[in-house]
């Protein structure tokens, strides 16, 4: 199974717009499985026209520090030592706070209790499944229950059971950012379409992610979204692609076509043909890497 | 007043909005801009400002003894990230990259075998300019980015004499941005009128819910599409619209060339949260 991802680095430069055209085109000659690995804000279903979540589990992936106020003794040996910063201490009551919402479950104040006032519980923080979509492929996907934490684990589970489709290929959406949902999703996968905008900002995000694409050693290829926005940037961004021996294998222009298909439920290329085309050339490009 | 900018979905303008807000609310006061988004931070290109390096964020990461160490195996039983792996009669092997820094294994080892070493996991930066600016940078490779988000907080509660603190906040609705909105008075959530806008204005405002944060709402491109849905979804969690800012080449070309933008529909913004 070969694995391609769409990442940024910087959010809303049309990522899950792109993935959705390129897995439809994918999916007309090849066995796919397409995967949202933004686990916080998974968004690729509502552009495959919106299925209902299928085969739904609600998934464990971490724990979190339960207080028992009653077995407190006031030794005050939890205080500062939560990496997390998820205790504080409540002088008034002469006792340790948590904080539900930045636990991230690591357990450290129950080892350091004397007193076992901290139990560590294990929790339900996410969904995961699958929508069977239009186009002939299935995607899946997870939703972090808000307020917890975790998503690289959910990004790692969900990833897993897109695994054993034993699909051709494997299509994934990448979150913004670079943190943990983001190095989970890249960690093994064959090459990163890294998308982009002409801003100061879009530049430097790329940069960072290319960072931590090499770091993993993968193969990856640039396309430029919305280029016909800013040109001099455009032509930073094809200099810098340069300088670092990276390919631009595509550039989209600016076009309301985008947020029309958005409202229409639909990836673009279901809403303007000329579109076919373009997406039709970025994967010829990527394809000759892999044969 | 503790402001933050956040918004679920990435792209929204949430760097636009924290940027000219924090630029519009200096004519009212001392503001602090702090750029939380460590994953990736823009707010310096954004306003063209230069960034000063003042400190590194460090982790702990646990040195082993191997004169103390027993190979009894209770590190690698405590580790919740399974960063270390111990195999019978050998001494236990740390994975680094997945080492959050939590301490657990020293806490938990009988003889004393574990000592806390260091690792750099980011910068704090300092600027200033228009306004004045911190900002945190995770590095490269580095997963954890809620510990550089509470850091750089530290670092900002050390600062004293501002009217105003504005943060902006990374993408999404996990650890980086549950950890810069567990403390502020008050959060704007940026969106669009799109069905993914209002898909993740709904988390993000389900969030701030949570955590008990009064939330507000700013429709960024107000006039791309319809906005009943991102209304609906306001309405559903009892938030008010502030602002509605309209799709403008203008506005396009100030970010494009970091200047922050210029709208009337800010300073209104700034009528309502100053």
């Amino acid at each position: 199974m070969k694995k391609i991802a769409v990442a940024s680095g910087k959010g809303g430069v049309g990522k899950s717009s792109i993935a959705a055209s390129l897995a439809v085109l994918l999916a007309e000659k090849k066995d796919i499985v397409v995967v949202d690995c933004d686990v916080d804000a998974s968004n690729l279903s509502i552009i495959l026209g919106g299925g209902e979540m299928k085969k739904e589990e609600s998934v464990s992936i971490n724990e979190k520090a339960i207080f028992h106020p009653e077995r407190c003794i006031s030794c005050s040996k939890c205080r500062d030592i939560c990496a997390f910063s998820a205790i504080d201490w409540n002088e008034k009551e002469n006792m340790p706070e948590i904080n539900r919402y930045l636990c991230e479950g690591c357990g450290s104040c129950s080892l350091v209790c004397p007193e076992d006032a901290f139990i560590m519980e294990r929790v339900y923080n996410a969904t995961i499944g699958e929508v069977e979509t239009d186009y002939g492929f299935d995607l899946v996907e997870g939703q972090l229950t808000i307020g917890e934490a975790g998503s690289g684990k959910v990004v790692e589970m969900i990833k897993q059971r897109a695994s054993e489709k034993e699909a051709e290929i494997m299509l994934l959406d990448v979150a913004a950012g670079i943190g943990c949902p983001v190095t989970a999703a890249l960690k093994d996968v064959d090459y990163v379409i890294v998308v982009t905008e002409p801003s100061p900002a879009g530049l430097s995000d790329i940069k960072r992610l290319m960072r931590v694409v090499d770091q993993f050693d993968i193969d990856c290829g640039i396309l430029v979204n919305k280029y016909n926005l800013n040109i001099r940037t455009y032509e930073d961004i094809l200099k810098f692609a340069e300088e670092s021996s990276v390919e631009v294998i595509g550039k989209l222009e600016y076009d309301k076509t985008f947020v029309e298909a958005l409202t229409h439920l639909k990836p673009v290329l279901e809403i303007d043909d000329r579109y076919r085309d373009i997406f039709e050339d970025i994967l010829k490009g990527i394809s000759l890497k892999f044969e | 007043m503790k402001i933050a900018v956040t918004g679920g979905k990435g792209g929204t303008g949430k760097s636009t909005v924290a940027t000219a807000l924090a630029v519009e609310l200096s004519k009212y006061g001392n503001v602090l801009l702090v750029d939380a988004d460590v994953d990736c931070p823009n707010d310096h290109l954004l306003l063209d400002m230069e960034r000063k390096e003042v400190s590194e964020v460090e982790t702990m990461i646990p040195e082993f003894n191997e004169r103390k160490c027993k190979k009894c195996g209770r590190c690698s039983e405590v580790c919740k990230e399974n960063a270390i792996v111990q195999v019978q009669d050998k001494y236990p092997i740390l994975s680094e990259d997945q080492c959050t820094g939590c301490r657990a294994c020293m806490f938990a080892c009988p003889f004393d075998a574990i000592s806390p070493s260091k690792q750099t996991i980011g910068k704090i930066y300092e600027s200033e300019g228009i306004v004045d600016m911190v900002s945190g940078e995770m590095d490269a490779g580095v997963e954890e980015s809620s510990l550089v988000v509470n850091a750089l907080k530290k670092h900002v509660e050390k600062k004293s004499g501002y009217d105003y603190v504005v943060v902006d906040t990374a993408a999404g609705t996990h650890c980086p941005v549950i950890s810069a909105l567990v403390d502020v008075d008050l959060g704007i959530a940026v969106t669009e009128p799109t069905p993914l806008g209002e898909h993740d204005l709904n988390l993000i405002l389900e969030l701030m819910d949570k955590l008990e944060v009064e939330s507000k709402v700013v429709v960024n491109r107000s006039d791309i599409a319809d906005n009943t849905g991102v209304k609906e979804v306001s309405e559903r969690w009892k938030v008010p619209v502030i602002a509605m800012i309209p799709y403008s080449k203008d506005i396009e070309r100030d970010y494009a060339q970091g200047k922050p933008i210029k709208h009337k529909s800010i300073e209104k913004m700034v009528g309502v949260v100053g």
